[in-house]
């Protein structure tokens, strides 16, 4: 059984398809990592250290950036992600 | 045929039907009882019913484009006119024979001569089209053929990672292939229609797709609503989705990866093979009929809760985006793409089974919706 879903082959984040515990193992995919600490089910886990500002891909495509580093194994939500365009005004 | 499997119904203007309806249409909704009763007493008729009475207001062109295109749809192999001849019901069949509608019968109630007669004349005239149509065989048929429309509808936390982007896989095979493939919903795309525009074939495409949604904003906003502000949502939010790009990357994946080769109107007939988008309305009933009138001969549907939502004319394959739902909506759902989010199988695998599936379907085989009769129609208007 796969414990993450990677959507595309150039994406820096997956998706956690059950809940992954502080430290537990990812080997997959050709990957293999430790989680930094629990990420619920469907929320995202970096694969590879992101650069502070660099693109968060998903889907082959840039759905924002990083605001801080974020290693691999980490939770990639609200607190370390932001859209590239966050309202109208920025269009 | 480039190996195509598919074989379907030949129109005298070139194009394909996968279905070999006789379709009643009322042209103004005080004939809908006459032609459910036509439906009824034929062998095999599909009516549908609207709600339009023949005002003349700014929605009359997005209404005279929903009914000609749905008449002159290739899955019908002909379509009765039910009307009260008024100068826009013959415009709405003019349009369709523009369309390509070369079958159809005419039948206004002043010329009948009674309400009786019109049911009476309607069910003979569809009876005989009927026997007609049984005689037309599949005969095979290129990629071409298809004309897949793209949907989703009662989306939860799944359809961005299984349902959605499986479909986008098929979606990729078979426009690499020579089909057409429509996405739609300008709702659910707001917030990705820079990165879709990075996919345009042409820089004019790609600022379509960015106006088209633009021009939707715009007429929300002068309501003082700011759509991007409130999104993701706080339920999105614990579901995991962190930007309204990824959100929005989530509905748009059912198109894959492919480049978009032009941005059609509501109703509008593509007019050569490739992936487009359609201005639509998030409404799945409205965008259903778009594609339709649009000429979309068979959907997929992906869904997380089940919506039990089909067409009088196109074939709509369901899609879940959960295993206890697929499990529990045996007679709705006709894929399980949940199997994903169980670990189980991978995209490229559900994908593959999506695509067997449009393809089957295509050659004839019965949707979950074509069976429990789904036929849902709704007309979309953007004025009233």
């Amino acid at each position: 059984m796969r414990k993450i879903l990677i959507l595309h082959s150039s994406d820096n984040v997956a998706v956690c398809l059950s809940e992954i515990g502080n430290g537990e193992v990812i080997e997959q995919d050709g990957k293999k990592f430790s989680a930094l600490e629990s990420i619920p089910r469907g929320h995202k886990i970096a694969i590879a250290n992101i650069e502070l500002n660099e693109g968060i891909i998903k889907y082959g495509e840039r759905m924002g950036h990083a605001i801080s580093r974020i290693t691999a194994g980490s939770h990639v939500h609200v607190h370390n992600v932001l859209g590239d365009r966050l309202s109208s005004g920025e269009v | 045929m480039n190996n195509s499997p598919l074989k379907a119904y030949l129109r005298p203007n070139g194009s394909w039907g996968l279905r070999n309806h006789i379709l009643v249409l009322p042209l103004h909704s005080a004939l809908s009882s006459s032609a459910r009763a036509i439906e009824e007493a034929s062998q095999g008729a599909v009516a549908i019913t609207h709600d339009w009475s023949g005002e003349i207001d700014a929605d009359l062109e997005r209404i005279v484009s929903t009914l000609a295109g749905f008449a002159s749809n290739p899955n019908n192999f002909a379509t009765i006119f039910v009307t009260l001849d008024s100068p826009n019901e013959r415009r709405i069949i003019e349009r369709a024979k523009l369309l390509g509608l070369s079958n159809f019968v005419h039948l206004s109630l002043a010329d009948v001569g009674s309400m009786h007669k019109l049911v009476d004349v309607g069910t003979r005239e569809a009876d005989q089209l009927i026997a007609r149509a049984l005689l037309q065989d599949r005969i095979p048929a290129p990629w071409s053929a298809i004309v897949l429309g793209l949907e989703c509808g009662g989306s939860d936390a799944l359809s961005g990672i299984t349902a959605n982007p499986a479909l986008g896989v098929a979606s990729d095979m078979l426009v690499d292939l020579g089909a057409t493939s429509i996405l739609a919903e300008t709702t659910e795309i707001l917030g990705a229609e820079h990165l879709l525009a990075a996919r345009a074939i042409t820089p004019e495409v790609g600022v379509e797709i960015v106006n088209t949604v633009l021009r939707y904003e715009s007429s929300i906003n002068y309501e003082g609503i700011d759509l991007r502000g409130a999104q993701p949502s706080r339920g999105n939010i614990e579901g995991g989705l962190s930007t309204l790009e990824e959100k929005s990357l989530g509905a748009a994946k059912k198109a894959g990866n492919a480049l978009f080769t032009g941005v059609l109107e509501y109703a509008e007939v593509p007019a050569v093979p490739g992936l487009f988008f359609m201005d639509t309305p998030g409404h799945d009933i409205e965008q259903l009929t778009g594609f339709a009138a649009g000429h979309v001969n068979i959907v997929v549907f992906t869904s997380g809760r089940g919506t039990p939502t089909g067409s009088a004319t196109m074939p709509v394959i369901k899609v879940a985006t959960n295993t206890p739902m697929a499990t529990s909506l045996k007679d709705l759902i006709d894929l399980n793409a949940g199997t994903i989010a169980d670990g189980v199988e991978s995209l490229s695998e559900v994908g593959n089974r999506i695509f067997n599936e449009i393809v089957a379907v295509a050659n004839g085989k019965e949707t979950k919706a074509e069976r429990g009769g789904h036929h849902e129609f709704s007309l979309s208007r953007l004025y009233n």
